[in-house]
């Protein structure tokens, strides 16, 4: 019976997902290699592409965005093989040394400067539905509704992957996107405490704990992720993916929606959790 | 023959007509009394220059520096290519040879300086050749017009009885510098190539280039637009027959007050693609102001370089080979943003984390340098470092805290220090102190945050030291 069900609602389920991708069938995704993530996403592939994510943070990281902005660049990193980036901001203060030394190749990214709000995301809509693009970043303060689905157009148009980075001008208001987002995921990032190697001095590889706050057709998450390359003169592998999940910090009092989840699973990390506070997801 | 200050005047004499006394800048009334049967024509000065540019259109067969030298003459750089002819004297001849055969007579002067040159041709016997460093001899014989000075200077040069350049050479600087003006001692530090001189070389005509009259002039945005999409599909057809593209074009719009109106569009790699040229040029023909209608349009195409015609890709797979695929969307974002905001990061090898990053155009060729990865850079970098306030209880180490922004980090994990100096070989060696000195440190705090901050200055005991945020690791 519970079979029967089941089965059902897988059916049903990708019912759905056929009609709101248009009817262009399963569209592709970016596993993360790790089960404990990948099962919160449509279908439990991964992260999708062709689509456009929403990444930002709180406090002065929503003014600065360099934890969003790296963690962006990590998860996009594995589709720099599918074509070059772009890179569109309003502020000219990306250092693309420290994109180098995180493992982003930044030899073929393309920066663009952008005057305004409108003029960043028309750049970015531009880029995402241009031939030939693997990732299109755009810093930008928020996106409404229809602007959103313009984004979601271009990136079905083109075969490029989005990623917004919510970022405050300076000494602005805080951005309204408590409504509705035509964003495939959206994300919180922040950073967290790095741990280095017993006996070794000054910092870790860097950690970062994300929230995956919204994401359509599928459930929010949080994790927190170390990027073990960061940093190091060996050559990065490019099968591997860049982020590692540390320790899962979902709280699973407040996400009973899959029953049957092994208890064992975010046990094995025995320092990486520590120290960071349950966050409540939304 | 001409008309000058309200008198007829001969304004040039061929050879048989100078051999019956007649000179140029004499009375046309005087001539004819010598020469009752005087041939005269109107001066054609217009005509004369347009001769002039085709001949030294011409002269490129000969040298590609061409200068001319209205009204009559012309300067040839035959610098290291007289071998080509067998040396100087056998280009002279051929030079001859071959305007002779246009019927045009002609003297020349070859020497080291065009101030001596000119000097030989119009006063020499036409056809001398100054041995290599020796104009100072050569033209110690000649007489001080021979210097391109002005008539009154000329005429004041012979009031005073100094009728050889030599013996003008003789007198101070100074007071020839007084009397004549600064003309007569630059013309002559010139011949003597003591001083520079900039020849205004004339440059080939654009090949590249197309035009478009039109029957009725037009004023209407859609007209505007129609006659773009013509003009750039007529060159654009020229371009992919020689398999050529261009990098950059600039249309011009020809008003009937005779004022041109252009646009410029550029691109990053060469193209021939008429409609995306057109269609970068769209957005553009707003700024167009048309006034009371556009009889002509031009367009030109500059940069020109040959454009093999690429096959795309064999295999479905996407080619990651330069991303040259991405040119169209470079275009359209530097074209409508403005090419100095579209740009590809490159590394360049300096030490100061402000210059270690250059901007250069997209798709063009990258330098060799590369950033460390094993020195941790972060990824915001401030333009301007802002102040924080840290506690710092041992000179040499890192912060326990700090204040940024009005909010208070705790230290838990530091790096550091890594000196950067100023690049003192820049600048000479007297400059250089140590007042730049900065001791970077990567710093985490309680949250995670990880921040660049550094320490100005060396330590000195009893001065405050100065503690800077230059950058975020996020």
């Amino acid at each position: 019976m519970a079979g029967f069900r089941s089965g059902r609602l897988d059916a049903v389920r990708a019912k759905i997902a056929a009609l709101e991708t248009g009817g262009r069938g399963e569209s592709e995704s970016l596993p993360f290699g790790d089960p404990r993530i990948d099962r919160c996403f449509p279908g439990g592939r991964g992260l999708p592409l062709h689509r456009w994510h929403e990444v930002g943070g709180e406090g002065m990281e929503a003014e600065t965005a360099a934890a969003p902005a790296a963690f962006a660049a990590l998860l996009a990193r594995p589709l720099l093989k599918k074509g070059p980036a772009v890179w569109i901001a309003r502020r000219d203060d990306l250092h693309l040394p420290g994109l180098a030394g995180l493992g982003f190749p930044s030899g073929g990214l393309i920066e663009v400067w952008a005057r305004d709000e409108a003029q960043a995301l028309a750049a970015a809509e531009d880029a995402l539905g241009a031939s030939g693009v693997g990732v299109v970043f755009v810093e930008a303060q928020a996106c409404d509704l229809t602007a959103g689905r313009r984004l979601q157009l271009a990136c079905e148009k083109g075969q490029a992957t989005g990623f917004l980075i919510a970022r405050r001008p300076f000494g602005g208001g805080s951005s309204g996107t408590a409504g509705g987002s035509a964003a495939a995921t959206r994300w919180s990032i922040a950073s967290a405490p790095s741990q280095p190697a017993a006996g070794r001095p000054g910092l870790g590889p860097p950690r970062w704990r994300a929230t995956l706050e919204r994401c359509r057709g599928g459930r929010p998450g949080a994790w927190l992720f170390e990027s073990p390359a960061a940093y190091c003169e060996t050559e990065i592998q490019d099968d591997a993916h860049p982020l590692r999940l540390v320790a899962d910090l979902g709280d699973r009092q407040l996400a009973p929606a899959q029953p049957a989840r092994p208890a064992s699973s975010p046990a094995p990390f025995p320092a990486g959790g520590q120290g960071v506070p349950r966050r409540r997801l939304a | 023959m001409e008309t000058r200050g309200g008198t007829r005047r001969l304004a040039a004499v061929d050879r048989a007509a100078a051999g019956l006394g007649l000179f140029a800048g004499q009375k046309a009334a005087d001539a004819l009394a010598y020469v009752p049967d005087l041939a005269a024509a109107e001066a054609e000065p217009e005509a004369d220059a347009q001769a002039l540019r085709a001949l030294v259109d011409w002269c490129v067969r000969f040298s590609p520096a061409v200068a001319p030298d209205p009204p009559d003459g012309l300067f040839l750089d035959m610098t290291g290519l007289a071998h080509l002819w067998g040396g100087e004297a056998a280009l002279v001849a051929d030079f001859r040879r071959r305007l002779a055969r246009n019927g045009l007579p002609m003297v020349c002067g070859v020497a080291d300086t065009p101030g001596a040159a000119w000097a030989l041709a119009r006063h020499g016997d036409g056809a001398s050749l100054c041995p290599p460093g020796r104009q100072e001899e050569v033209l110690d014989h000649l007489p001080p017009s021979a210097l391109r000075i002005s008539q009154a200077a000329c005429a004041q040069l012979e009031r005073l009885g100094l009728r050889r350049i030599g013996e003008v050479r003789r007198l101070p600087r100074s007071q020839l510098a007084r009397r004549f003006g600064l003309e007569l001692i630059t013309r002559l530090d010139q011949a003597l190539g003591e001083a520079p001189e900039a020849l205004a070389f004339r440059r080939p005509p654009n090949p590249w280039f197309d035009r478009l009259a039109l029957a009725e002039p037009i004023s209407s945005p859609d007209d505007m637009a129609r006659v773009c999409g013509d003009i750039v599909e007529r060159l654009c057809a020229r371009l992919t027959a020689e398999g050529q593209g261009a990098r950059r074009f600039e249309l011009a719009y020809h008003r009937v007050d005779g004022r041109p109106q252009t646009v410029e569009v550029g691109l990053a790699v060469g193209a021939r693609e008429a409609a995306r040229i057109t269609r970068l040029f769209l957005p553009r023909l707003e700024q167009v102001d048309p006034g009371f209608g556009v009889e002509q349009v031009t367009l030109a195409a500059f940069e020109v370089e040959a454009l093999n015609p690429r096959q795309s890709a064999l295999t479905p797979e996407p080619a990651v080979g330069g991303g040259v695929e991405i040119a169209p969307l470079v275009d359209r974002l530097a074209n409508r943003l403005g090419p100095e905001r579209v740009w590809t990061s490159q590394a360049v090898e300096s030490h100061v984390p402000e210059r270690a990053v250059a901007r250069r155009a997209p798709f063009s060729p990258e330098p060799p340098a590369r950033w460390d990865p094993a020195r941790p850079r972060p990824i915001r970098l401030f333009r301007r470092p802002e102040p924080i306030e840290a506690t710092a209880p041992v000179p040499d180490d890192p912060p326990v805290q700090f204040r940024w922004r009005g909010r208070l980090h705790r230290v838990r994990l530091a790096e550091g220090p890594e000196r950067i100096a100023e690049e003192w070989w820049k600048a000479p060696i007297e400059a250089a102190s140590t007042t730049h000195v900065r001791d970077y440190y990567r710093v985490e705090d309680q949250d995670g945050g990880r921040f660049w901050i550094f320490r100005s200055g060396l330590y000195e005991a009893g001065a405050p030291t100065k503690w800077w945020l230059h950058g975020l690791f996020g």
